[in-house]
């Protein structure tokens, strides 16, 4: 990674005191990453959404409500913000949610310093974390959207190269070991990565409009 | 189907339905009385005095005048002959006549006439074996240039069936006789043949609706009836030619004989259908007045086709003796026949309509007209040598007054149908909304069940794992026997175990493939922070139905127990996991490149006892097998 050209600016969200802490403390001792903001709550969340924000580190259980509001504002308000799930388990319900709603990657709460950091820094690099649960689950809810009542295409439907690597990835194979399997490079294996996580949010969207249509919620024009 | 329902009183609008029917038969047998009147009334000279002898043939070569004897028209008697010839004089009026013609009023398919021994004028097939009877009256031009006064007139005709009713001919300008014509070949051959046209739509739809009104015997009295009336015409116009005179009268006679049987059949059928139950009394009453049971409608309808059967017999051997004079036998004895049928349904249908709840006056007015008009048909031709007009009108009208009646019954069938339908329907509507609330409970039921399952299991996860292990810490910590690095330790396995117990219920319910990926991110780290190298051999082991969420967090602990071991005492460089399937079973091993230890030599320790009763309880077989220069233990168990 080249020297960023100014420190990466963080904000993080986290009710529990004691792990809101170790993360401030986790990023303020990382090297160019420096904190913008910690907050607790939905609402003391959406007012850290400053445009010279870099990177979003959220928990989803917060006391006013859930983070993917949150998520999905700051991705409306900031192209370029990096969205970094902080999860206790790192379930792959609630992050494929979080991604649906425009996370980039997930942090499982209590790793390891070192793991913690290579993890922002990986997103702030273009990376896309994912763990075999997470992939699939992601596999799962393509499928069931693919054979969903609308029996139309999915609006952003996964390629079979995607499809594979998501597969492979869901067996535990790591980005290296997937690219390996595949004869591509590793980025390669992250770029497919974050494609899949565009295509969800697009069809999470798109699904989203549709069941909306459906419960006579939004009335599209003819 | 069609049975009795007790009608009301006949409502204003069936009174005049009835009245309209009567009317219309009435001015159609009226209408027809004014054709034969203007039969009657042709403008010429009737001719009723002639002189008639038979001949062997109606090439007639002059006969001498002593040949002929007088006779009277309409002629009475009979006759030994199918060819005969009328002589009779021109008059001076009719040697004065600008076109002089001759209108022979009786129906003959054929005629010739002669003016003075020479052949003047011919219709219909004037030579060969007699043509049937006959159906077209003929109106013959006579050549001006042979009329003189005093001529000699000789018609010679020729039927197949005997002369019984043979009418006065007309002599006198041809156009005025014309009119009379015309309306002779509307009675004798356009009306009958329209009247067949009718009988054969009332013998097939009959035949086809039987098996949907459910009255069968009915409908097939009906059907043969119409059949009856077809075949009559039938006789009349198609059997001669080709195949002769027996066969023609044969067909005509089998026609008439089922008319006379199947009118009387078919209003036996009609008063027992719809007829409410009577009271029981003499057998001859009950015979004549009361509705026949099934059983006694089921012999008559056997006993009616049997006796057409019989009669058809009877009139081919009658007729083999000679058609001219046997027709005039058959004739005879079926007219009594009828005449006698006719009574007996005309008795019937009086008094079934008089019974209180059948008094339908649509049906009566139709029923008393018919056999009305047949008794005076009968009777005309029987008694006074006529040609009967009145069955023409009643069988015009009265399929459709049948029709109509049959309809208005049938209203009955159909509705009582619907409502059985719409009832169904309900019925099966309401069974299904029950159906459907019934397998809402199963389900809900099912899921409660299976949450209620899922909850305890998942809290006995909780309570083996974690909460042993954090109770432990706790009783420790109490006795200040714990060091920090204890228990930082034993809150990560807790912490991991909550995990692991998190992972199972994500995975399980899919393949055993991703379950154990997801596994991967749990044990990696470790291995990595003790420089062991992974090696991740897992193999797409499709759907692992078997393998729920209690089985997979089991699979889990033993291998995180394994892997843990295999850290702690074994000091590997590497460490593989393998996921292989055999058919049905499913293979997980893990292995480790360390010193090993020796699975009978030491005791057992708490891991191990722990790893084989997890394993025994999701029927897995745990195999382990540790020397010097590594472990390996593997856990077989079905998909």
């Amino acid at each position: 990674m080249t020297a960023a050209p100014r420190y990466a600016r963080v904000a993080i969200v986290e009710d529990d005191a004691i792990l809101r802490e170790n993360l401030v403390q986790l990023v303020t001792r990382a090297e160019g990453l420096e904190i913008a903001g910690a907050a607790d709550s939905v609402a003391t969340g959406r007012a850290l959404l400053e445009p010279d924000l870099d990177v979003l580190l959220i928990d989803l259980a917060l006391p006013d409500g859930n983070g993917v509001e949150v998520i999905r504002e700051a991705r409306e308000r900031l192209a370029n913000i990096k969205i970094i799930v902080v999860s206790i388990f790192g379930d792959a319900r609630s992050v494929v949610r979080a991604i649906e709603a425009g996370a980039d990657g997930y942090l499982l709460k209590g790793a390891g310093e070192q793991q913690a950091e290579e993890a922002i820094r990986s997103v702030l690099d273009g990376g896309a974390p994912i763990s075999p649960a997470v992939a699939s689950h992601i596999l799962t809810r393509m499928r069931e959207r693919s054979s969903s009542e609308r029996g139309a295409e999915l609006d952003a439907p996964l390629t079979e190269k995607e499809t594979a690597v998501l597969t492979d990835l869901a067996k535990g194979f790591r980005y290296k070991e997937v690219a390996r399997l595949h004869g591509i490079s590793p980025h390669t294996v992250a770029d497919h990565v974050k494609s899949i996580y565009r295509k969800l949010a697009v069809n999470s969207r798109s699904e989203a409009v549709f069941e909306a249509v459906q419960a006579g919620l939004i009335k599209l024009k003819d | 189907m069609l049975k009795f329902e007790p009608l009301g009183a006949p409502t204003r609008g069936a009174w005049i339905i009835a009245a309209i029917i009567v009317a219309l038969q009435l001015a159609l047998a009226a209408g027809l009385f004014w054709m034969n009147s203007i039969s009657e009334a042709a403008a010429g000279r009737r001719v009723v005095e002639v002189g008639a002898a038979e001949a062997s043939s109606s090439l007639y070569t002059e006969l001498p005048d002593a040949a002929f004897q007088a006779v009277r028209l309409p002629r009475q008697g009979c006759c030994s002959s199918n060819n005969l010839i009328f002589r009779s004089r021109l008059t001076a009026e009719d040697a004065a006549l600008a076109n002089p013609a001759v209108l022979i009023e009786s129906a003959y398919d054929n005629a010739l006439v002669y003016v003075d021994g020479a052949l003047a004028a011919g219709a219909g097939r004037v030579s060969g074996p007699p043509p049937n009877m006959g159906r077209r009256p003929q109106l013959l031009r006579i050549p001006s240039a042979m009329a003189h006064e005093g001529a000699v007139l000789d018609i010679a005709v020729q039927r197949a069936v005997g002369f019984g009713h043979l009418q006065p001919f007309y002599v006198g300008e041809y156009d005025e006789l014309y009119s009379s014509f015309r309306a002779l070949t509307f009675l004798r051959h356009d009306l009958p043949l329209f009247n067949a046209a009718i009988g054969a739509f009332v013998a097939a739809f009959c035949l086809c609706a039987a098996p949907l009104f459910g009255a069968r015997g009915l409908m097939l009295s009906l059907s043969a009836l119409g059949a009856s009336w077809v075949l009559q015409h039938v006789g009349l116009y198609v059997t001669d030619p080709p195949w002769g005179a027996v066969a023609n009268n044969g067909v005509y006679f089998l026609g008439f004989l089922g008319a006379c049987v199947c009118l009387p059949w078919f209003f036996i059928e009609w008063t027992s259908v719809f007829s409410p139950p009577a009271p029981k009394r003499a057998p001859l009453f009950a015979f004549v007045l009361d509705p026949w049971g099934t059983v006694a409608r089921r012999r008559l309808a056997i006993v009616s086709l049997a006796s057409l059967a019989i009669g058809a017999g009877l009139i081919a051997w009658r007729l083999s003796f000679g058609p001219a004079i046997a027709s005039q036998d058959i004739n005879r004895v079926i007219g009594w026949m009828g005449l006698f049928a006719m009574a007996f349904c005309l008795v019937r249908i009086v008094s079934f309509y008089l019974r209180p709840g059948a008094r339908d006056p649509i049906a009566a007015s139709a029923f008393v007209f018919v056999v009305l008009a047949a008794i005076a048909d009968i009777s005309a031709v029987r008694f006074l040598k006529t040609y009967g007009v009145f069955l023409g009108a009643a069988v015009t009208f009265f399929p459709l007054a049948l029709l109509l009646s049959l309809a208005v019954r049938a209203r009955g069938v159909f509705e009582a149908a619907t409502t059985t339908a719409e009832k169904l329907n309900v019925l099966v509507a309401d069974r299904e909304r029950e159906i459907v609330r019934y397998h809402e409970e199963v389900r809900r039921n099912d899921r409660a069940a299976m949450l209620l399952d899922e909850r305890s299991r998942i809290m006995r996860d909780m309570h083996d794992g974690i909460g042993g292990q954090l109770l432990g810490l706790i009783l420790q910590a109490r006795s200040r026997k714990l060091s920090d690095e204890a228990l930082v330790n034993g809150l990560e396995q807790s912490l991991d175990d909550l995990r692991l117990v998190v992972d199972s219920l994500e995975q399980g319910e899919g393949s055993l493939t991703g379950a154990l990926g997801a596994f991967r991110t749990r044990i990696e780290p470790r291995c990595e922070a003790a420089g062991v190298e992974l090696d991740w051999e897992i193999d797409d082991v499709g759907a692992t139905p078997n393998i729920g969420p209690d089985k997979t967090l089991q699979i889990y602990r033993i291998l995180l127990e394994a892997c843990t071991n295999a850290l702690k005492h074994g000091a590997p460089k590497r460490i593989g996991v393998a996921l292989k399937r055999d058919g049905d079973q499913i293979e997980i091993a893990l292995g480790d490149d360390g010193v090993g230890f020796a699975p009978h030599g030491a005791p057992p320790g708490r891991g191990l006892t722990n790893m084989r009763t997890r394993a025994r309880q999701i029927g897995a077989a745990l195999a382990m097998d540790s020397t010097t220069s590594g472990t390996r233990i593997s856990l077989t168990l079905p998909a």
